[in-house]
C-alpha cells in the first residue's frame, strides 16, 4: 500500500491543520439542495472539502510537498471509511447475502461504459484512444492493464490516461453530483443505485452513496451496505472483467464501426 | 513492521481527529460519545494492514479491512452489539469529507494535466462514468424486481 514507503507524515503539521480547517468550514456550512425538474442536486459538505482543498493547492499555505504527502492520507482515510461500511455490512449480512444475484450480476453493468461512451466517443471523431477511453472506468488496475498491452505511448495509453486524470479530479464530484440527482429523477430503486455507486474507487463510491444517503436518509444502512459490497466486488474482480470482457468487447465494437464507418464513406 | 505500525496508528488517528470535528459541527454527534467508535475503526484498520503485510497473497488492504469490519460485527458474532452501537456514533459522511480534503489538496498536482484536456475528452469522460453507473443500477433493478426484494 502507498503509505509503505513514506514515514513521518504525521509531522507534516501544516497539512493536517489545512484539512481540519477544511473539515471545520465545510460542516459548518452544511447540506443545501436545489432541484431541476422532478430530480434533486444534493450539495455535501464533501463536495465543499474537494473544492476548498483544490483552491487551497494554490495558495501558499500547501506546497508541492504537502499534496505529495496528501496521497498516502487518501488511502489511510478510505480505509478508516472501509472499516466503518465494514460494520454496516455486518448486521445487515443477511439482506445482502440475499441480494447476492443482483451484486454478482450488476458487475457487468460496468460494461455500459462500452456502449454508451464509445460510440460517442467515435462520432467525435476520436480513433484508438477511444478504446483506452471507454473500456472501463480506468482506474489504477485498467491503467495498468492498457500499458501493459498497448504502451504508454500508444493512442490507447493516452486514451486511458485522459480517463484517468478526469476521474481523479472530477469524478467524485461528479458522482456526488449525478447519483442523488438520478436517484430522485429516474424510477429506479435508490438500492440499485447503492450497488451501481460501487465501481471501484473509494472516493467515487464515497461520493456517490453520501449523496444517496442525504436524498434517503431512511434507507442509510441498506445503501451503504450495498455500496459497499459492490465496490468490494468491483475492487475484486473489477480486473478479470477488462481483461476477459470489457476490452476484447471495445475492440470488436471499435472495428465493428470503423467498418461500417468506412463502407459508408465509399458509398 | 513496528515503525509501520506506529505510522499508520499516528496517521489514522490524525485523521481520526478531523472526522471527530467533522462529526461534531455537521452531525452533532459530540466527540466523546463517538471516541469508542472511532477506536474501533483504527483498529479494524490496524488489524487490515497487519495481515496484508504478513499474508503474501496479492489483496488489497482495504479489502480485509472491510471483511473483519464484517466479520466483527456480524449478528452470530459475540459482542457484536457494542461495536455496532459505538461505531453508529460515528457518521459515515464525517468520514468521506476529511477524505475528499485530502484528495482536493492532491488533486492540485493533476490540475495542469487535467485542464489539458480537450472538450471531447471531457464529453467522453463523463459519459464513462455515467455509463457504468446506469448500466449497473438498471442491472441491479431488474435482478432485484426479479428476487422481489424491491
Amino acid at each position: 500500500m502507498a503509505a509503505d514507503k513514506a514515514y513521518g507524515l504525521w509531522k507534516d503539521w501544516k497539512l493536517h491543520v489545512v484539512v481540519l480547517g477544511i473539515v471545520i468550514i465545510a460542516e459548518s456550512i452544511g447540506q443545501f439542495s436545489f432541484t431541476i425538474g422532478p430530480g434533486v442536486v444534493l450539495l455535501l459538505p464533501m463536495l465543499y472539502a474537494i473544492i476548498i482543498g483544490l483552491i487551497v493547492f494554490f495558495t501558499p499555505f500547501i506546497s508541492e510537498k504537502q499534496a505529495k504527502n496528501a496521497e498516502p492520507l487518501i488511502v489511510l482515510g478510505v480505509a478508516l471509511l472501509l472499516a466503518k461500511i465494514g460494520v454496516i455490512i455486518g448486521p445487515s449480512l443477511p439482506e445482502i447475502i440475499a441480494a447476492g444475484p443482483a451484486l454478482l450480476l450488476q458487475e457487468f453493468g460496468n460494461l455500459g461504459t462500452i456502449f454508451l461512451a464509445l460510440p460517442i466517443a467515435i462520432m467525435l471523431g476520436l480513433r484508438r484512444e477511444a478504446i483506452g477511453m471507454t473500456h472501463s472506468v480506468a482506474r489504477e488496475p485498467n491503467v495498468g492493464l492498457i500499458m501493459d498491452k498497448f504502451g504508454m505511448n500508444s493512442p490507447e495509453g493516452r486514451g486511458v490516461m485522459a480517463v484517468y486524470i478526469f476521474g481523479t479530479v472530477f469524478g467524485a464530484v461528479f458522482m456526488g453530483l449525478i447519483a442523488g440527482f438520478l436517484a430522485t429523477l429516474t424510477p429506479l430503486s435508490p438500492l440499485s443505485f447503492a450497488m451501481a455507486s460501487g465501481i471501484g474507487s473509494g472516493s467515487m463510491m464515497a461520493a456517490a452513496s453520501g449523496s444517496l444517503v442525504g436524498s434517503f436518509p431512511e434507507m442509510e444502512d441498506s445503501i451503504v451496505a450495498f455500496a459497499g459490497a459492490s465496490n468490494l466486488l468491483s475492487l475484486s474482480t473489477g480486473l478479470y472483467l477488462s481483461i476477459f470482457v470489457g476490452l476484447p468487447l471495445t475492440e470488436k465494437l471499435y472495428a465493428f464501426m470503423m467498418r461500417r464507418k468506412e463502407r459508408k464513406n465509399n458509398a | 513492521m513496528l515503525k509501520n505500525i506506529q505510522e499508520w496508528t499516528l496517521l489514522l488517528c490524525i485523521f481520526g481527529i478531523s472526522a471527530l470535528f467533522g462529526n461534531w459541527l455537521g452531525y452533532e454527534i459530540a466527540p466523546l460519545s463517538a471516541v469508542p467508535g472511532m477506536i474501533v475503526l483504527i483498529l479494524i484498520c490496524l488489524a487490515g494492514f497487519i495481515l496484508s503485510d504478513l499474508i503474501p497473497i496479492q489483496f488489497p488492504s482495504v479489502a480485509y479491512i472491510a471483511i473483519i469490519g464484517i466479520l466483527v460485527s456480524m449478528p452470530w458474532t459475540p459482542g457484536a452489539e457494542y461495536i455496532v452501537t459505538w461505531t453508529n456514533e460515528v457518521e459515515l459522511l464525517a468520514l468521506t469529507t476529511p477524505i475528499l480534503a485530502y484528495a482536493g489538496i492532491s488533486i492540485g498536482r493533476s490540475w495542469a494535466d487535467f485542464a489539458k484536456l480537450g472538450w471531447r475528452t471531457l464529453i467522453v469522460a463523463s459519459l464513462v462514468l455515467l455509463g457504468t453507473f446506469i448500466g449497473s443500477a438498471l442491472i441491479a433493478e431488474v435482478v432485484l424486481r426479479f428476487q422481489g426484494i424491491i
